[in-house]
Protein backbone atom coordinates (compact mmCIF):
# COMPACT_ATOMS: atom_id res chain seq x y z
CA UNK A 1 0.00 0.00 0.00
CA UNK A 2 1.33 3.49 -1.02
CA UNK A 3 -0.14 6.82 -1.03
CA UNK A 4 -0.84 6.42 -4.87
CA UNK A 5 -3.05 3.15 -4.19
CA UNK A 6 -4.83 5.34 -1.36
CA UNK A 7 -5.54 7.54 -3.35
CA UNK A 8 -7.19 5.45 -5.80
CA UNK A 9 -8.88 3.63 -2.74
CA UNK A 10 -10.13 7.19 -1.87
CA UNK A 11 -11.48 8.15 -4.64
CA UNK A 12 -13.29 4.49 -5.43
CA UNK A 13 -15.10 5.22 -2.05
CA UNK A 14 -15.79 8.22 -2.12
CA UNK A 15 -13.84 9.24 1.12
CA UNK A 16 -11.98 12.70 1.40
CA UNK A 17 -9.00 12.00 3.97
CA UNK A 18 -6.72 14.42 5.51
CA UNK A 19 -3.10 14.05 4.96
CA UNK A 20 -2.87 12.74 8.93
CA UNK A 21 -5.79 10.31 8.22
CA UNK A 22 -3.75 9.21 5.16
CA UNK A 23 -0.27 8.77 7.33
CA UNK A 24 -2.24 6.60 10.01
CA UNK A 25 -4.03 4.55 6.75
CA UNK A 26 -0.45 4.16 5.84
CA UNK A 27 0.91 3.06 9.22
CA UNK A 28 -1.92 0.46 9.95
CA UNK A 29 -1.97 -1.28 6.32
CA UNK A 30 2.26 -1.30 6.70
CA UNK A 31 1.57 -3.50 10.21
CA UNK A 32 -1.36 -5.44 8.22
CA UNK A 33 1.09 -6.26 5.80
CA UNK A 34 4.13 -7.37 8.02
CA UNK A 35 0.87 -9.57 9.51
CA UNK A 36 -0.01 -10.97 6.07
CA UNK A 37 3.72 -11.70 5.34
CA UNK A 38 4.31 -14.05 8.23
CA UNK A 39 1.59 -16.04 6.72
CA UNK A 40 3.12 -16.88 3.57
CA UNK A 41 5.36 -18.06 5.36
CA UNK A 42 3.77 -21.15 6.39
CA UNK A 43 3.37 -24.34 4.55
CA UNK A 44 -0.49 -24.53 3.62
CA UNK A 45 -0.10 -27.20 1.07
CA UNK A 46 -1.97 -30.01 3.23
CA UNK A 47 -4.57 -26.93 4.69
CA UNK A 48 -8.32 -27.42 3.41
CA UNK A 49 -9.22 -24.47 1.92
CA UNK A 50 -11.73 -22.16 4.41
CA UNK A 51 -14.52 -20.76 2.55
CA UNK A 52 -16.01 -19.01 5.60
CA UNK A 53 -14.73 -18.22 8.77
CA UNK A 54 -17.99 -20.00 10.99
CA UNK A 55 -18.58 -23.26 9.73
CA UNK A 56 -22.33 -23.14 8.75
CA UNK A 57 -23.96 -23.88 5.24
CA UNK A 58 -26.38 -21.58 4.08
CA UNK A 59 -29.87 -22.37 3.90
CA UNK A 60 -31.66 -21.91 0.51
CA UNK A 61 -35.25 -21.81 0.05
CA UNK A 62 -37.55 -22.78 -2.29
CA UNK A 63 -39.00 -20.81 -5.28
CA UNK A 64 -42.43 -19.33 -4.47
CA UNK A 65 -43.29 -15.79 -5.65
CA UNK A 66 -45.21 -14.30 -2.07
CA UNK A 67 -45.97 -10.51 -2.51
CA UNK A 68 -45.49 -9.59 1.24
CA UNK A 69 -45.34 -5.98 1.27
CA UNK A 70 -47.02 -3.16 -0.49
CA UNK A 71 -45.08 -0.42 -2.35
CA UNK A 72 -46.76 2.45 -0.36
CA UNK A 73 -45.82 0.96 2.53
CA UNK A 74 -42.14 0.46 1.45
CA UNK A 75 -42.10 4.21 0.12
CA UNK A 76 -43.37 5.89 3.61
CA UNK A 77 -40.23 6.75 4.62
CA UNK A 78 -39.04 8.06 1.24
CA UNK A 79 -37.62 11.29 0.94
CA UNK A 80 -38.95 11.99 -2.93
CA UNK A 81 -41.49 9.58 -4.74
CA UNK A 82 -43.41 10.58 -7.60
CA UNK A 83 -46.05 8.50 -9.72
CA UNK A 84 -44.44 4.90 -7.67
CA UNK A 85 -40.70 5.86 -8.66
CA UNK A 86 -38.37 6.20 -5.86
CA UNK A 87 -37.10 10.19 -6.83
CA UNK A 88 -33.19 10.62 -6.70
CA UNK A 89 -30.48 13.29 -7.43
CA UNK A 90 -30.17 13.04 -11.03
CA UNK A 91 -27.55 10.37 -12.34
CA UNK A 92 -25.29 10.46 -15.22
CA UNK A 93 -23.05 7.51 -16.60
CA UNK B 1 -0.47 -3.27 -44.81
CA UNK B 2 0.42 -5.91 -42.03
CA UNK B 3 -1.97 -8.32 -41.49
CA UNK B 4 -4.27 -8.16 -38.36
CA UNK B 5 -6.34 -10.89 -36.25
CA UNK B 6 -9.38 -10.09 -33.68
CA UNK B 7 -9.76 -11.45 -31.04
CA UNK B 8 -12.76 -11.18 -28.93
CA UNK B 9 -14.31 -12.56 -25.70
CA UNK B 10 -17.75 -12.51 -24.96
CA UNK B 11 -20.02 -11.95 -21.62
CA UNK B 12 -23.25 -12.97 -21.70
CA UNK B 13 -25.83 -12.27 -19.09
CA UNK B 14 -28.94 -14.46 -18.99
CA UNK B 15 -31.66 -13.77 -16.91
CA UNK B 16 -33.00 -17.19 -15.39
CA UNK B 17 -36.40 -18.70 -15.87
CA UNK B 18 -37.33 -18.17 -11.83
CA UNK B 19 -40.56 -17.09 -10.56
CA UNK B 20 -38.81 -15.19 -7.41
CA UNK B 21 -35.81 -13.03 -7.40
CA UNK B 22 -32.61 -14.52 -6.59
CA UNK B 23 -32.54 -13.78 -2.44
CA UNK B 24 -36.00 -12.64 -1.75
CA UNK B 25 -39.96 -13.78 -2.66
CA UNK B 26 -40.59 -11.15 -5.23
CA UNK B 27 -41.69 -11.68 -8.64
CA UNK B 28 -39.13 -12.05 -10.76
CA UNK B 29 -41.77 -11.44 -13.80
CA UNK B 30 -40.64 -8.91 -16.57
CA UNK B 31 -42.62 -5.78 -16.52
CA UNK B 32 -45.49 -4.52 -14.11
CA UNK B 33 -46.34 -1.33 -12.58
CA UNK B 34 -43.03 0.06 -11.38
CA UNK B 35 -41.85 -0.96 -7.76
CA UNK B 36 -45.13 -3.42 -7.82
CA UNK B 37 -42.38 -6.25 -6.98
CA UNK B 38 -40.60 -5.15 -4.40
CA UNK B 39 -39.66 -5.88 -0.80
CA UNK B 40 -37.46 -4.26 1.97
CA UNK B 41 -34.68 -7.35 0.86
CA UNK B 42 -34.63 -6.03 -2.89
CA UNK B 43 -35.26 -1.95 -1.71
CA UNK B 44 -31.55 -2.57 0.28
CA UNK B 45 -33.57 -1.43 3.74
CA UNK B 46 -30.74 -1.86 6.31
CA UNK B 47 -30.96 -4.95 8.21
CA UNK B 48 -32.83 -7.59 5.25
CA UNK B 49 -30.74 -10.22 4.68
CA UNK B 50 -30.74 -12.21 1.50
CA UNK B 51 -31.62 -15.53 1.26
CA UNK B 52 -30.65 -17.88 -2.13
CA UNK B 53 -33.50 -19.13 -4.08
CA UNK B 54 -32.31 -22.54 -4.42
CA UNK B 55 -33.83 -22.84 -8.20
CA UNK B 56 -31.47 -20.15 -9.18
CA UNK B 57 -28.90 -22.67 -7.59
CA UNK B 58 -30.40 -25.43 -9.77
CA UNK B 59 -30.11 -23.16 -12.62
CA UNK B 60 -26.71 -21.95 -12.60
CA UNK B 61 -25.59 -25.93 -12.46
CA UNK B 62 -28.25 -26.58 -15.32
CA UNK B 63 -25.67 -23.89 -17.32
CA UNK B 64 -22.88 -25.01 -15.96
CA UNK B 65 -23.44 -28.61 -17.36
CA UNK B 66 -24.85 -27.77 -20.51
CA UNK B 67 -21.72 -26.01 -21.74
CA UNK B 68 -19.08 -28.89 -20.25
CA UNK B 69 -18.43 -27.13 -17.18
CA UNK B 70 -16.81 -28.26 -14.01
CA UNK B 71 -19.34 -27.18 -10.92
CA UNK B 72 -17.90 -25.79 -8.00
CA UNK B 73 -19.24 -28.02 -5.17
CA UNK B 74 -18.85 -25.24 -2.59
CA UNK B 75 -19.69 -22.35 -4.41
CA UNK B 76 -20.09 -18.76 -3.02
CA UNK B 77 -21.27 -15.14 -3.31
CA UNK B 78 -19.49 -12.11 -2.78
CA UNK B 79 -19.75 -8.14 -2.88
CA UNK B 80 -19.21 -6.14 -6.03
CA UNK B 81 -18.88 -2.59 -4.99
CA UNK B 82 -21.30 -0.07 -7.32
CA UNK B 83 -22.46 3.07 -6.67
CA UNK B 84 -25.61 4.08 -8.80
CA UNK B 85 -29.20 4.13 -7.06
CA UNK B 86 -30.46 1.06 -9.70
CA UNK B 87 -28.84 -1.32 -6.76
CA UNK B 88 -29.85 0.52 -3.70
CA UNK B 89 -27.29 -1.63 -1.51
CA UNK B 90 -24.13 0.64 -3.26
CA UNK B 91 -22.79 -3.08 -3.66
CA UNK B 92 -23.69 -5.84 -6.75
CA UNK B 93 -23.84 -9.69 -4.69
CA UNK B 94 -22.59 -11.35 -7.59
CA UNK B 95 -19.63 -14.79 -7.25
CA UNK B 96 -16.16 -13.57 -7.80
CA UNK B 97 -14.12 -16.34 -5.37
CA UNK B 98 -15.87 -19.36 -6.18
CA UNK B 99 -18.42 -19.26 -9.21
CA UNK B 100 -20.83 -22.23 -9.83
CA UNK B 101 -18.78 -23.41 -12.66
CA UNK B 102 -15.88 -22.92 -14.53
CA UNK B 103 -13.76 -24.62 -17.32
CA UNK B 104 -16.62 -25.65 -19.84
CA UNK B 105 -16.29 -25.83 -23.77
CA UNK B 106 -18.89 -24.65 -26.42
CA UNK B 107 -18.84 -26.39 -29.64
CA UNK B 108 -19.27 -24.19 -32.68
CA UNK B 109 -19.08 -24.31 -36.76
CA UNK B 110 -18.41 -21.96 -38.77
CA UNK B 111 -17.67 -21.25 -42.72
CA UNK B 112 -13.90 -21.96 -41.64
CA UNK B 113 -15.00 -24.85 -39.88
CA UNK B 114 -15.49 -26.47 -36.02
CA UNK B 115 -13.77 -25.31 -33.16
CA UNK B 116 -14.29 -25.43 -29.48
CA UNK B 117 -14.83 -21.86 -27.54
CA UNK B 118 -13.47 -22.31 -23.60
CA UNK B 119 -15.76 -21.23 -20.98
CA UNK B 120 -13.62 -19.26 -18.23
CA UNK B 121 -16.94 -19.20 -15.88
CA UNK B 122 -19.99 -19.19 -15.33
CA UNK B 123 -21.17 -17.02 -11.98
CA UNK B 124 -25.00 -16.09 -10.66
CA UNK B 125 -25.72 -12.66 -9.83
CA UNK B 126 -28.32 -9.85 -9.24
CA UNK B 127 -30.13 -7.82 -12.30
CA UNK B 128 -29.99 -3.89 -11.32
CA UNK B 129 -33.18 -2.28 -11.50
CA UNK B 130 -34.40 0.62 -13.82
CA UNK B 131 -33.53 4.34 -14.14
CA UNK B 132 -35.74 6.83 -15.96
CA UNK B 133 -34.14 10.08 -16.21
CA UNK B 134 -36.72 12.72 -15.83
CA UNK B 135 -35.50 15.93 -17.72
CA UNK B 136 -38.61 17.90 -16.41
CA UNK B 137 -37.73 18.00 -12.68
CA UNK B 138 -33.72 17.12 -13.40
CA UNK B 139 -34.04 13.95 -11.47
CA UNK B 140 -33.73 10.29 -12.03
CA UNK B 141 -36.53 8.15 -11.15
CA UNK B 142 -36.04 4.62 -9.89
CA UNK B 143 -37.88 1.36 -10.46
CA UNK B 144 -36.88 -1.26 -8.18
CA UNK B 145 -38.85 -4.52 -10.06
CA UNK B 146 -36.11 -5.53 -11.74
CA UNK B 147 -33.34 -5.38 -9.24
CA UNK B 148 -32.20 -8.94 -7.82
CA UNK B 149 -33.88 -10.35 -10.71
CA UNK B 150 -31.44 -14.28 -11.27
CA UNK B 151 -28.89 -13.66 -13.87
CA UNK B 152 -26.06 -15.73 -15.07
CA UNK B 153 -23.38 -14.63 -16.47
CA UNK B 154 -21.39 -16.67 -18.91
CA UNK B 155 -17.71 -15.47 -19.24
CA UNK B 156 -15.83 -16.95 -22.54
CA UNK B 157 -12.05 -16.77 -22.99
CA UNK B 158 -10.96 -14.73 -25.50
CA UNK B 159 -11.40 -17.45 -28.22
CA UNK B 160 -13.27 -15.84 -30.93
CA UNK B 161 -11.60 -14.08 -33.43
CA UNK B 162 -14.56 -13.02 -35.83
CA UNK B 163 -18.51 -11.69 -35.98
CA UNK B 164 -19.67 -14.98 -37.83
CA UNK B 165 -17.82 -16.87 -34.58
CA UNK B 166 -19.66 -14.82 -31.90
CA UNK B 167 -22.60 -15.54 -34.34
CA UNK B 168 -22.09 -18.91 -33.90
CA UNK B 169 -21.38 -19.28 -30.45
CA UNK B 170 -23.91 -17.41 -28.89
CA UNK B 171 -26.36 -19.44 -31.25
CA UNK B 172 -25.42 -22.39 -29.58
CA UNK B 173 -25.40 -21.15 -25.69
CA UNK B 174 -29.10 -20.52 -26.56
CA UNK B 175 -30.11 -22.97 -28.21
CA UNK B 176 -28.61 -25.49 -25.20
CA UNK B 177 -29.71 -22.95 -22.51
CA UNK B 178 -33.59 -22.92 -24.24
CA UNK B 179 -33.55 -26.81 -24.46
CA UNK B 180 -32.03 -26.92 -20.65
CA UNK B 181 -35.24 -24.70 -19.82
CA UNK B 182 -32.55 -22.10 -18.00
CA UNK B 183 -33.76 -19.32 -19.49
CA UNK B 184 -35.90 -17.60 -22.82
CA UNK B 185 -32.84 -16.36 -24.10
CA UNK B 186 -34.71 -13.40 -25.81
CA UNK B 187 -32.14 -10.92 -26.57
CA UNK B 188 -35.27 -8.95 -27.61
CA UNK B 189 -36.66 -8.85 -24.24
CA UNK B 190 -34.03 -7.82 -22.92
CA UNK B 191 -33.21 -12.15 -21.23
CA UNK B 192 -29.90 -12.28 -22.81
CA UNK B 193 -27.71 -9.69 -22.99
CA UNK B 194 -23.96 -9.60 -24.68
CA UNK B 195 -20.96 -7.52 -23.43
CA UNK B 196 -18.15 -7.81 -26.35
CA UNK B 197 -14.41 -7.48 -25.04
CA UNK B 198 -12.14 -7.09 -28.52
CA UNK B 199 -8.71 -6.07 -29.46
CA UNK B 200 -6.63 -6.68 -32.09
CA UNK B 201 -3.26 -7.59 -32.77
CA UNK B 202 -0.55 -8.54 -35.85
CA UNK B 203 -1.57 -12.18 -37.01
CA UNK B 204 0.66 -14.74 -35.19
CA UNK B 205 1.53 -12.33 -32.19
CA UNK B 206 0.91 -13.97 -28.41
CA UNK B 207 0.75 -10.25 -27.25
CA UNK B 208 -2.78 -9.39 -27.07
CA UNK B 209 -3.83 -5.89 -28.09
CA UNK B 210 -5.61 -3.03 -26.31
CA UNK B 211 -8.99 -4.20 -25.38
CA UNK B 212 -12.63 -1.94 -25.66
CA UNK B 213 -15.91 -3.70 -24.39
CA UNK B 214 -19.10 -2.47 -25.70
CA UNK B 215 -21.65 -3.40 -22.93
CA UNK B 216 -25.29 -4.28 -23.63
CA UNK B 217 -25.65 -5.44 -26.75
CA UNK B 218 -29.19 -7.05 -27.67
CA UNK B 219 -29.30 -8.25 -30.76
CA UNK B 220 -27.30 -10.38 -33.17
CA UNK B 221 -27.21 -7.76 -36.19
CA UNK B 222 -26.05 -5.10 -33.96
CA UNK B 223 -23.30 -7.20 -32.43
CA UNK B 224 -22.14 -8.25 -35.88
CA UNK B 225 -22.12 -4.86 -37.24
CA UNK B 226 -20.30 -3.60 -33.84
CA UNK B 227 -17.81 -6.19 -34.22
CA UNK B 228 -17.10 -5.31 -37.68
CA UNK B 229 -16.70 -1.46 -36.96
CA UNK B 230 -14.79 -2.05 -33.86
CA UNK B 231 -12.15 -4.13 -35.39
CA UNK B 232 -12.13 -1.56 -38.65
CA UNK B 233 -11.56 0.96 -35.73
CA UNK B 234 -8.86 -0.52 -34.27
CA UNK B 235 -6.63 -1.27 -37.31
CA UNK B 236 -6.79 2.19 -38.57
CA UNK B 237 -5.51 3.39 -35.40
CA UNK B 238 -2.59 0.67 -35.26
CA UNK B 239 -2.00 1.44 -38.91
CA UNK B 240 -2.53 5.01 -39.54
CA UNK B 241 -2.44 5.97 -36.78
CA UNK B 242 -5.68 7.68 -36.30
CA UNK B 243 -6.62 7.90 -32.76
CA UNK B 244 -4.37 6.43 -29.51
CA UNK B 245 -6.47 3.22 -28.14
CA UNK B 246 -7.08 3.37 -24.82
CA UNK B 247 -9.00 0.32 -22.61
CA UNK B 248 -12.27 1.50 -22.07
CA UNK B 249 -15.58 0.93 -22.32
CA UNK B 250 -17.85 1.97 -25.12
CA UNK B 251 -21.49 2.20 -25.84
CA UNK B 252 -22.54 0.86 -29.52
CA UNK B 253 -24.94 3.39 -31.61
CA UNK B 254 -26.61 0.61 -33.81
CA UNK B 255 -28.57 3.33 -35.75
CA UNK B 256 -25.20 5.54 -36.58
CA UNK B 257 -23.35 2.63 -36.77
CA UNK B 258 -21.14 4.39 -34.68
CA UNK B 259 -19.49 3.27 -31.48
CA UNK B 260 -18.71 6.10 -28.72
CA UNK B 261 -16.30 6.58 -25.33
CA UNK B 262 -18.23 5.91 -22.12
CA UNK B 263 -15.95 5.57 -19.70
CA UNK B 264 -12.14 3.86 -18.84
CA UNK B 265 -13.07 0.43 -18.92
CA UNK B 266 -12.85 -0.91 -14.70
CA UNK B 267 -10.20 -3.13 -13.91
CA UNK B 268 -11.52 -6.05 -10.95
CA UNK B 269 -9.13 -4.62 -8.50
CA UNK B 270 -11.84 -1.05 -8.87
CA UNK B 271 -15.31 -3.32 -7.62
CA UNK B 272 -12.94 -4.52 -4.29
CA UNK B 273 -14.89 -7.56 -4.60
CA UNK B 274 -15.19 -9.25 -0.86
CA UNK B 275 -16.77 -12.34 0.15
CA UNK B 276 -20.54 -11.36 1.47
CA UNK B 277 -20.99 -12.70 5.19
CA UNK B 278 -24.53 -12.59 4.95
CA UNK B 279 -24.29 -15.24 2.46
CA UNK B 280 -22.97 -18.90 4.13
CA UNK B 281 -21.27 -21.07 1.23
CA UNK B 282 -23.44 -22.94 -0.81
CA UNK B 283 -22.59 -26.73 0.02
CA UNK B 284 -23.97 -28.72 -3.85
CA UNK B 285 -23.97 -32.79 -1.97
CA UNK B 286 -23.74 -35.56 -4.17
CA UNK B 287 -27.65 -35.74 -4.35
CA UNK B 288 -28.52 -32.38 -5.56
CA UNK B 289 -25.84 -32.49 -7.78
CA UNK B 290 -26.85 -36.26 -9.44
CA UNK B 291 -30.75 -35.02 -9.48
CA UNK B 292 -29.11 -31.77 -11.23
CA UNK B 293 -26.84 -34.40 -13.87
CA UNK B 294 -30.48 -36.40 -14.76
CA UNK B 295 -32.51 -33.87 -15.73
CA UNK B 296 -30.20 -32.67 -18.15
CA UNK B 297 -31.76 -33.00 -21.97
CA UNK B 298 -30.55 -34.71 -24.75
CA UNK B 299 -28.33 -32.06 -26.68
CA UNK B 300 -30.29 -30.85 -29.64
CA UNK B 301 -27.60 -32.13 -31.88
CA UNK B 302 -28.10 -35.25 -30.80
CA UNK B 303 -31.29 -34.87 -31.25
CA UNK B 304 -31.14 -33.66 -34.67
CA UNK B 305 -28.89 -36.64 -35.68
CA UNK B 306 -31.62 -39.03 -33.74
CA UNK B 307 -34.70 -37.97 -36.04
CA UNK B 308 -32.69 -38.42 -39.15
CA UNK B 309 -31.15 -41.89 -37.99
CA UNK B 310 -34.17 -43.39 -36.17
CA UNK B 311 -37.55 -41.88 -37.46
CA UNK B 312 -36.17 -41.13 -41.28
CA UNK B 313 -36.69 -37.02 -40.99
CA UNK B 314 -34.77 -35.04 -43.85
CA UNK B 315 -31.91 -32.71 -41.96
CA UNK B 316 -33.72 -29.83 -43.07
CA UNK B 317 -37.02 -31.08 -40.69
CA UNK B 318 -34.36 -32.16 -38.06
CA UNK B 319 -32.75 -28.64 -38.43
CA UNK B 320 -35.84 -27.26 -37.82
CA UNK B 321 -37.92 -29.48 -35.05
CA UNK B 322 -34.35 -28.93 -33.01
CA UNK B 323 -34.64 -25.16 -32.79
CA UNK B 324 -37.40 -25.41 -30.43
CA UNK B 325 -38.04 -27.52 -27.07
CA UNK B 326 -41.19 -26.86 -27.29
CA UNK B 327 -41.27 -27.94 -30.82
CA UNK B 328 -39.56 -31.03 -29.71
CA UNK B 329 -41.05 -32.09 -26.99
CA UNK B 330 -44.59 -31.73 -28.92
CA UNK B 331 -43.38 -33.63 -31.61
CA UNK B 332 -42.26 -36.65 -29.58
CA UNK B 333 -45.54 -36.61 -27.66
CA UNK B 334 -47.34 -36.70 -31.11
CA UNK B 335 -45.26 -39.52 -32.50
CA UNK B 336 -46.14 -41.64 -29.43
CA UNK B 337 -49.45 -41.08 -30.40
CA UNK B 338 -49.80 -41.36 -34.05
CA UNK B 339 -46.52 -43.23 -35.35
CA UNK B 340 -46.06 -40.90 -38.02
CA UNK B 341 -43.20 -38.63 -37.64
CA UNK B 342 -43.34 -37.38 -41.03
CA UNK B 343 -46.46 -36.18 -40.78
CA UNK B 344 -46.48 -34.69 -37.13
CA UNK B 345 -43.00 -32.63 -38.52
CA UNK B 346 -45.03 -31.43 -41.75
CA UNK B 347 -47.67 -29.97 -39.13
CA UNK B 348 -45.74 -28.79 -36.62
CA UNK B 349 -43.31 -26.89 -39.47
CA UNK B 350 -45.90 -25.84 -41.61
CA UNK B 351 -49.26 -25.11 -39.44
CA UNK B 352 -47.88 -24.83 -36.15
CA UNK B 353 -45.82 -22.82 -37.28
CA UNK B 354 -47.80 -20.44 -39.51
CA UNK B 355 -50.11 -19.97 -36.47
CA UNK B 356 -47.12 -19.22 -33.96
CA UNK B 357 -46.08 -15.94 -36.85
CA UNK B 358 -49.79 -14.90 -37.07
CA UNK B 359 -49.74 -14.38 -33.01
CA UNK B 360 -46.18 -13.14 -33.60
CA UNK B 361 -44.63 -15.73 -30.67
CA UNK B 362 -41.78 -18.06 -31.51
CA UNK B 363 -41.37 -21.96 -31.63
CA UNK B 364 -40.60 -21.64 -27.19
CA UNK B 365 -44.25 -20.55 -26.97
CA UNK B 366 -45.81 -23.42 -27.96
CA UNK B 367 -48.09 -24.94 -25.72
CA UNK B 368 -50.11 -27.13 -27.38
CA UNK B 369 -50.55 -30.71 -26.07
CA UNK B 370 -48.62 -33.24 -28.68
CA UNK B 371 -50.69 -36.15 -27.69
CA UNK B 372 -53.70 -33.91 -28.90
CA UNK B 373 -51.98 -33.06 -31.60
CA UNK B 374 -51.02 -37.05 -32.39
CA UNK B 375 -54.98 -37.76 -32.04
CA UNK B 376 -55.87 -34.95 -34.37
CA UNK B 377 -53.11 -36.06 -37.25
CA UNK B 378 -54.60 -39.88 -36.75
CA UNK B 379 -57.97 -38.26 -37.50
CA UNK B 380 -56.65 -37.06 -40.66
CA UNK B 381 -55.16 -39.85 -41.31
CA UNK B 382 -57.95 -42.08 -41.00
CA UNK B 383 -59.69 -39.92 -43.06
CA UNK B 384 -62.55 -39.52 -40.10
CA UNK B 385 -61.89 -35.31 -40.16
CA UNK B 386 -60.72 -33.50 -43.28
CA UNK B 387 -57.68 -31.82 -43.61
CA UNK B 388 -58.78 -28.12 -43.40
CA UNK B 389 -61.09 -28.91 -40.89
CA UNK B 390 -58.05 -30.32 -38.58
CA UNK B 391 -56.99 -27.44 -39.30
CA UNK B 392 -59.54 -25.33 -37.82
CA UNK B 393 -59.29 -27.70 -34.68
CA UNK B 394 -55.53 -27.00 -34.68
CA UNK B 395 -56.36 -23.29 -34.90
CA UNK B 396 -58.39 -23.78 -31.97
CA UNK B 397 -56.34 -25.77 -30.03
CA UNK B 398 -53.38 -22.69 -29.29
CA UNK B 399 -56.61 -20.88 -27.18
CA UNK B 400 -58.04 -23.76 -25.46
CA UNK B 401 -57.51 -26.74 -24.04
CA UNK B 402 -58.92 -29.58 -25.93
CA UNK B 403 -59.34 -32.57 -23.18
CA UNK B 404 -60.88 -35.23 -26.16
CA UNK B 405 -60.18 -34.19 -29.88
CA UNK B 406 -62.36 -36.75 -31.36
CA UNK B 407 -65.46 -35.68 -29.00
CA UNK B 408 -64.67 -32.12 -29.69
CA UNK B 409 -64.39 -32.76 -33.53
CA UNK B 410 -68.27 -34.98 -33.10
CA UNK B 411 -69.43 -31.95 -31.20
CA UNK B 412 -68.33 -29.47 -33.59
CA UNK B 413 -69.41 -31.45 -36.75
CA UNK B 414 -66.02 -32.25 -38.46
CA UNK B 415 -66.25 -35.99 -38.64
CA UNK B 416 -66.62 -36.77 -42.33
CA UNK B 417 -69.90 -38.54 -42.61
CA UNK B 418 -70.85 -41.71 -44.15
CA UNK B 419 -73.97 -41.10 -44.79
CA UNK B 420 -74.36 -41.26 -48.68
CA UNK B 421 -78.03 -40.11 -48.80
CA UNK B 422 -76.96 -36.68 -47.49
CA UNK B 423 -74.32 -36.70 -49.45
CA UNK B 424 -76.50 -37.52 -52.53
CA UNK B 425 -79.56 -34.67 -51.56
CA UNK B 426 -76.52 -32.15 -51.79
CA UNK B 427 -74.82 -33.66 -54.80
CA UNK B 428 -78.62 -33.91 -56.69
CA UNK B 429 -79.72 -30.30 -55.58
CA UNK B 430 -75.80 -28.45 -56.87
CA UNK B 431 -76.29 -30.55 -60.44
CA UNK B 432 -79.90 -29.32 -60.52
CA UNK B 433 -78.77 -25.81 -60.28
CA UNK B 434 -75.81 -26.03 -62.12
CA UNK B 435 -76.65 -27.06 -65.30
CA UNK B 436 -73.94 -25.13 -67.32
CA UNK B 437 -71.22 -27.21 -65.34
CA UNK B 438 -72.96 -30.41 -66.06
CA UNK B 439 -73.30 -29.84 -69.37
CA UNK B 440 -69.29 -28.55 -69.79
CA UNK B 441 -68.26 -31.60 -68.28
CA UNK B 442 -69.71 -33.65 -70.13
CA UNK B 443 -68.87 -31.86 -72.73
CA UNK B 444 -64.91 -32.79 -71.66
CA UNK B 445 -64.56 -30.09 -69.72
CA UNK B 446 -62.59 -31.51 -66.84
CA UNK B 447 -62.10 -28.18 -64.68
CA UNK B 448 -66.24 -28.24 -64.26
CA UNK B 449 -66.01 -31.07 -62.23
CA UNK B 450 -63.79 -29.52 -59.71
CA UNK B 451 -66.38 -26.57 -59.73
CA UNK B 452 -69.19 -28.90 -59.04
CA UNK B 453 -66.60 -30.41 -56.36
CA UNK B 454 -66.27 -27.42 -54.51
CA UNK B 455 -69.83 -26.37 -54.36
CA UNK B 456 -70.44 -29.88 -52.77
CA UNK B 457 -67.60 -29.57 -50.27
CA UNK B 458 -68.82 -25.96 -49.02
CA UNK B 459 -72.50 -27.33 -48.61
CA UNK B 460 -70.94 -30.60 -46.53
CA UNK B 461 -68.88 -27.83 -44.64
CA UNK B 462 -66.02 -30.23 -45.54
CA UNK B 463 -66.73 -33.37 -43.85
CA UNK B 464 -67.12 -35.77 -46.76
CA UNK B 465 -64.13 -37.82 -48.08
CA UNK B 466 -63.19 -36.37 -51.11
CA UNK B 467 -63.11 -39.96 -53.33
CA UNK B 468 -66.44 -40.60 -51.96
CA UNK B 469 -67.90 -36.96 -53.00
CA UNK B 470 -66.38 -37.32 -56.54
CA UNK B 471 -67.88 -41.26 -57.44
CA UNK B 472 -70.90 -40.19 -56.29
CA UNK B 473 -70.74 -36.38 -58.24
CA UNK B 474 -69.77 -38.48 -61.64
CA UNK B 475 -72.74 -40.93 -61.15
CA UNK B 476 -74.66 -38.55 -60.67
CA UNK B 477 -73.91 -35.82 -63.33
CA UNK B 478 -74.22 -39.15 -65.90
CA UNK B 479 -77.26 -40.09 -64.76
CA UNK B 480 -78.60 -36.47 -65.23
Amino acid sequence: MDRDVLRRLEKLNQLSLTEEQKDDFLAFFAKQEQEIDKLYTKDTEQVERMVHVMPIMTVVREDIEKKLFERDDLQKGAPETTDGYWQVPRTVD
Amino acid sequence: MKKYETVIGLEVHIELATESKIFCSCSAKFGGEQNDHVCPACCGMPGMLPIVNKHVVDLGMTAGLMLNCDINRVTTFDKKSYYYPDLPCSYQTTQWFSPVAINGTVPIETSKGKKNIRIKQIHMEEDAGKLVHDDWTDTTLVDFNRTSVPLCEIVSQPDLSSAEEVVAYLEQLRSRLRFAKVSGCRMEQGSMRCDVNLSVREEGSDKLGVRTEMKNMNSISAITRAIEYETARHIDALENGTEELVQETRRWDDIKGKSYAMRNKETAGDYRYFPDPNIMPIVIDDEWFDRIKASLPELPEVKKARYISELGLTEYDAEQLTQSRAFCDCFEAACDECGQPKEVANWLISDCSNILNKRQMIADDLTIDGKALGKLIKLVLDGKVQRGNAKKILNTMFDEEIADIEQYAKDNNFIVSNDTGAIEAVIKAVVAEDTRSVNDYKSGKEKALMALFGKCMKQLKGNCSPDMLRELLIKAINEA
